[in-house]
């Protein structure tokens, strides 16, 4: 298992850099650069070429490049054109709110989602099996970004419970410990609401369908003969099977969540990774732009890999497959 | 007959319908979608509501809710606003107003903005979904086809871009060039192909050895024609069923991308691009947000089903 993942990781190395030199590219490319934009009051074209200067923006491709790379593997992630701050120290605090967002919303979403899913599996009332499928189907087609909007447009502007957006009121800092963590939590709601609902939807008819297939087998009328009651086949048979393919979902929603929370946290003024990497391409904001670029494809790599080694640990034919 | 139930079928049945309104949204339009007749009068009516509209002397329109005639003239309320006008200062009869969606902040029919706006989203989703359907074919195939170094190569390729976060991708691509439909469609065509090579790829692997094409070889089809005649007709249900999945997801991400306004830009109306002008109105006008988002979700209710559809009649259950 160890020298498995050993090996997966060795070989998402070359990935990363081939990563890195398309997006490095992609970026060449667009027309103008961050300098031309600066804002005019008497910044002229010599200031912009000055800046250029300072940011090492105007040497040749090539050399950009190779000492770009140099840095960024010595461990420098350089610094923002837009913010004036050192990446690293931007991607850090923004990936830490993402993962406030993102980890809490990805618990809920499989709790949710597989609780739903084996209910409705449970249910011998075709009726109430119905409902819930209809119920998730919906839900699970309701782009998250317009639940976000309707959520606001119902519970901030017109019952006024909950913030519109941002991750603290403006005077948190000047309130006591409980009624800041309540405020956070307050912030936190409808974003984490937005993420959570089409995807749990999404999870419980997969649940639901896995279990539905499992309980038709034999495996189950064999436990059956042998006294098993309906707690036990439903919750060992049945989950253990179906659990499976859902732990691969988890390991591959990993980057979902790095990247798709974007659109949501854009909309809530969220100040997570996908804002940033938001904002660093309004502002053609090429090391924030890399920066970004980095930490997401580890995300995408690091993500297939856990669905990989999870799958692995749940399913012991693939395990005896790797031997 | 089937085994099929009819709740089931409603799916392509309402996708049906729902392109034909997208493809009749000329002619169903009661009017031009960027028609701004009053932007004062008509702004942030909601839905069902019934006006008039009275033009001036001077050419000059005005919308407004109520009207009846009085003494001296019409009298008429205008944006909350109880006025009165000469009859004679009229140069035509009012004629009615009914907007069953409302109007937005400019007066503008929704409407007639939600149908040409499902129009270019539907037209565009479709248009990138083709581009990748072709580009996925034509690598998977390729690697599947030529083996060894060049499929390993490919899917390298292939997994590097897997790699790259797409969002991050689209916003680089939307960044890069002059926004326009024409971009649009190629870039969220060129960024979700790379799923497509993979089953493609995998199918083939699996069909270049089979008996169908052992037979075709064996009757003198040349590769090329063995693979374009003989094994990627087998894989059609995959694909028109990955092609709809495909077809659900792009038509969210245009959607989200014209919410932040990097889709096509204005003259151009997207479902995406009528939910950011409701986002800024959100305290005036729930309906502009809520229309979009339920004709989106009703389509990828509705693609999903006849995709679960297809797939059922394309690989039925097996009877033992």
């Amino acid at each position: 298992m160890a020298g498995y993942v050993g090996r997966r990781i060795l070989a998402a190395v070359p990935l990363l850099l081939l990563i890195l030199t398309i997006v490095f590219l992609l970026v060449e490319m667009a027309p103008g650069d961050p300098f031309s934009q600066e804002p005019g009051a008497g910044a002229g074209p010599q200031a912009a070429g000055r800046l250029r200067q300072a940011f090492g923006a105007d040497r040749p491709l090539p050399e950009r490049f190779g000492s770009w790379l140099g840095a960024f593997l010595s461990g420098d992630l350089g610094t923002s054109y837009s913010q004036r701050r050192p990446v690293a120290s931007l991607l850090r605090e923004s990936l830490a709110k993402t993962a406030v967002l993102a980890g809490i919303a990805l618990a809920l979403q499989f709790l949710w989602g597989t609780a739903a899913g084996i209910l409705a599996a449970a249910l011998r009332s075709r009726l109430w099996d119905r409902v819930v499928v209809l119920v998730a189907s919906l839900l699970y087609s309701f782009p998250s970004y317009w639940i976000g909007l309707v959520m606001v447009s119902l519970f901030s502007v017109r019952l006024g419970w909950l913030p519109v957006s941002q991750m603290h009121s403006v005077e948190a800092a000047s309130m006591g410990a409980w009624s800041r963590l309540l405020d956070a939590v307050r912030h936190l709601i409808l974003p984490c609401l937005s993420l959570t609902l089409p995807a749990a939807a999404g999870i419980a008819l997969y649940v639901r369908e896995e279990m539905r297939s499992i309980l038709g087998r034999d495996l189950v009328r064999n436990a059956l003969a042998r006294g098993a009651t309906r707690r036990e086949i439903l919750l060992k048979h049945s989950l253990t099977g179906a659990l499976l393919p859902v732990v691969t979902l988890l390991g591959l929603a990993l980057p979902g969540l790095v990247g798709g929370s974007a659109v949501l946290e854009v909309l809530f003024a969220w100040p997570g990774m996908g804002r940033l990497a938001y904002q660093a391409v309004l502002s053609r904001d090429a090391p924030l732009i890399l920066g970004c670029a980095w930490v997401g494809s580890i995300a995408v790599v690091a993500g297939s890999l856990l669905a990989d080694v999870l799958s692995v640990w749940a399913d012991p034919r693939l395990r005896d497959r790797l031997k | 007959m089937s085994a099929t139930p009819v709740w089931k079928r409603a799916g392509p049945a309402w996708l049906a319908a729902v392109l034909l309104l997208g493809v009749l949204a000329p002619i169903l339009a009661p009017r031009p979608p960027d028609l701004q007749e009053d932007v004062a009068g008509a702004r942030f009516l909601p839905p069902l509501s019934r006006a008039h509209l009275l033009v001036l002397q001077d050419g000059r329109p005005i919308v407004v809710t109520s009207l009846h005639a009085g003494s001296g003239g019409w009298e008429f309320v205008r944006a909350g606003e109880s006025g009165q006008v000469a009859a004679d200062r009229l140069s035509r009869a009012p004629e009615p107003r009914f907007y069953p969606l409302g109007t937005d902040s400019l007066g503008r029919d929704l409407l007639a903005r939600l149908l040409f706006g499902l129009r270019h989203s539907v037209l565009i989703a479709a248009l990138s979904v083709v581009l990748a359907l072709a580009l996925g074919v034509m690598v998977g195939a390729a690697a599947g086809l030529l083996g060894s170094r060049w499929d390993a190569l490919l899917m390298a390729g292939v997994d590097a871009l897997r790699s790259i976060p797409r969002l991050l991708l689209y916003l680089l691509c939307a960044t890069l060039f002059p926004p326009s439909s024409l971009l649009m469609v190629i870039v969220l065509g060129a960024t979700t192909w790379t799923g497509l090579a993979r089953i493609v790829r995998a199918e083939m692997l699996a069909l270049r050895g089979s008996d169908l094409a052992a037979a075709a070889r064996a009757a003198g089809a040349r590769p090329l024609r063995t693979v374009l005649r003989h094994l990627l007709p087998q894989m059609a249900p995959l694909l028109a069923v990955n092609g709809a999945l495909r077809f659900a997801d792009t038509l969210l991400l245009e959607s989200a991308l014209s919410l932040l306004g990097l889709g096509a830009p204005a003259p151009a109306i997207s479902l995406g691009s009528i939910m950011a002008s409701g986002r800024e109105a959100l305290s005036d006008a729930w309906w502009i947000v809520a229309w979009p988002g339920l004709l989106i979700s009703s389509l990828l209710l509705s693609v999903r089903s006849t995709a679960t559809l297809l797939f059922r009649v394309s690989d039925p259950p097996s009877i033992a």
